[in-house]
């Protein structure tokens, strides 16, 4: 344990939380995506930073950039109070400073070059580079000990996924001991994994580099006419000059673990909907692992004599009077009486008006469905009016007017 | 033959960089601070631009920095009296780095040889030698 803690003692975590997340949109039309709430009470950037308090990671640059007003809030109130600056603990929020370059991050690599000052400043021995807006549980800690165990130059969290879906992503192969042999970024014709013809490994966007070799890395590329991607650019790079290991995210039985990248609405929906099983793949009540989020003064959730409640996760100050079947409620929702609320995602202060019905929709804060309203039930008229996903879920935008 | 920006502060070095450059053949054009070294990397469009680190006013290492923002290809010589700046991680950024001497030797073999496109982009390595030369 001694050793385990001198790793993270020398250990800093980058998170990238500037994307635009134009496919969350309109989600993410006031706030950036890793702000962007979910499950009840959390922000979707509250997983990365749980697993890094968890973890024991306790020095944290969040690079922000666009629409970062509603992260930059949250951060300060919920997260900052958490760390100790006398112990030399602290997580802080960096807006582009365009020291090196006079615009915008170009890509992922290319925000942590832009801020290779402050790896300058913190001389850590590793950086761990994670991503705002993935929702999972993950110990980086035991990936720190793989990284060093291994004596790789970059480690790569990596989960298998099913093979029709893994061309999203980066996909990786590996030798018997865990080191990447090829590297494919968003395959057409993902290759699976040998005796696997189902499944495909891929890269969660997860890793753990040797500071000096991360930044070599960086300048390098900063000079070339690339996306500056870490799939794309500093991985490939990285295959060439060392050793890289994959580090699989799996459970004791070697099941994959759940981890999602938030990536589209539907994502944003189902993996809302993941927390509401029986026995939930992703579990919030795990009390070895929490999840912690800024908590606000509110009073108990309230149910009255005719309220329905089954398969639901309900925040603190909701009043609830109608039904509510398979549903996420954030704080302060009101359902009101004979009101029906459907596979939906209820963000905070949204007002279900009496007799209305709700299905399969996201609706964002403070959004008032009238009195004997429908959403979710008429696809065409809910087109002419919403967002509405690939996947036919209905977005009703924060602080939308409905008739 | 070429052009060569020297972005140096103290005026013998300068005035040494440039007669010793121009007798190689190339054209010298210099700047007195990374201020002037910027305007006039965009006005004289240099084909490589040594630079010292340590200046009044804006440093090398920033300058580099902004000078490979907007042309990435142009080479980058830094050019400094002091060897810790190896160690910095923006100079790695550099395609080669000199230690300061009364002998010009050093410096303009490496101007030669980045000017004859043996090396491109970056290729410091850290631990702060050069690489072996062909």
């Amino acid at each position: 344990m001694a050793r385990t803690k001198v790793i993270l003692q020398d250990a800093l975590a980058m998170v990238l939380a500037g994307g635009q997340g134009e496919r969350l949109y309109p989600l993410t039309r006031d706030r950036s995506k890793p702000a962007v709430p979910f499950g009840g009470i959390y922000r979707i950037i509250d997983f990365t930073l749980s697993n890094c308090l968890n973890s024991g990671i306790r020095k944290i640059f969040v690079l922000t950039q666009y629409r970062s007003a509603s992260l930059e809030r949250h951060l300060k109130m919920g997260w900052d109070p958490v760390m100790s600056p006398e112990l030399d603990e602290w997580i802080f929020t960096v807006p582009p400073q365009l020291r090196l370059r006079q615009s915008w991050y170009q890509g992922t690599a290319d925000a942590i070059y832009q801020n290779i000052h402050l790896l300058e400043d913190q001389r850590p021995r590793h950086v761990v580079v994670l991503s705002g807006d993935h929702v999972y549980k993950m110990d980086y800690a035991a990936m720190l000990r793989c990284h060093e165990e291994t004596g790789a130059v970059a480690t790569i969290a990596a989960v298998d996924v099913p093979v029709d879906e893994a061309h999203a992503f980066g996909v990786l192969h590996v030798d018997p001991r865990a080191r990447i042999v090829s590297f494919q970024e968003k395959p057409e014709q993902p290759e699976p994994i040998p005796g696997r013809p189902d499944r495909a490994l891929v890269n969660m966007g997860v890793y753990c580099f040797d500071t000096r070799a991360l930044v070599r890395a960086l300048v390098e590329d900063a000079r070339l006419p690339t996306r500056h991607d870490f799939g794309h650019d500093i991985l490939p790079r990285l295959l060439r000059t060392g050793d890289v290991c994959a580090h699989p995210f799996v459970d004791p039985d070697h099941r994959p673990l759940y981890w999602r990248d938030i990536g589209t609405l539907d994502a944003f929906y189902q993996a809302n909907l993941d927390l509401l099983a029986e026995r939930p793949t992703f579990d919030l009540y795990d009390e070895a692992w929490p999840i912690r989020t800024l908590s606000q003064q509110l009073p108990p959730a309230w149910a009255a004599e005719g309220a329905v409640l089954r398969r639901a996760i309900v925040g603190p100050g909701c009043v609830l009077q109608g039904t509510v079947n398979g549903s996420v409620l954030s704080p302060q929702v009101r359902v009101g009486a004979g009101a029906v609320v459907e596979e939906a995602v209820l963000m905070d202060g949204v007002v279900i008006g009496e007799g209305a019905r709700v299905r399969r929709a996201i609706v964002d804060k403070s959004v008032r469905i009238p009195p004997g309203a429908s959403v979710g039930h008429d696809a065409e008229a809910d087109q002419q009016r919403f967002t509405v996903s690939a996947g036919g879920v209905v977005v009703i935008p924060k602080g939308a007017q409905l008739d | 033959m070429s052009k060569i920006l020297v972005i140096e502060d103290e005026k013998n070095l300068r005035q040494l960089y440039k007669q010793d450059l121009e007798l190689d053949g190339h054209t010298v054009v210099t700047a007195k601070s990374a201020e002037e070294g910027l305007r006039k990397v965009e006005t004289e469009a240099p084909d490589l631009v040594v630079l010292d680190i340590r200046m009044p006013g804006m440093d090398g290492l920033e300058a580099m920095g902004r000078i490979l923002d907007q042309h990435p290809s142009v080479p980058v010589l830094l050019n400094t009296a002091y060897s810790s700046y190896q160690d910095s991680f923006l100079s790695w950024g550099a395609d080669a780095y000199v230690i300061k001497s009364s002998d010009t030797g050093q410096l303009r073999r490496e101007v030669e040889e980045l000017l004859s496109g043996k090396r491109v982009g970056a290729r410091r390595r850290p631990g702060g030698q050069p690489q072996a030369q062909s």
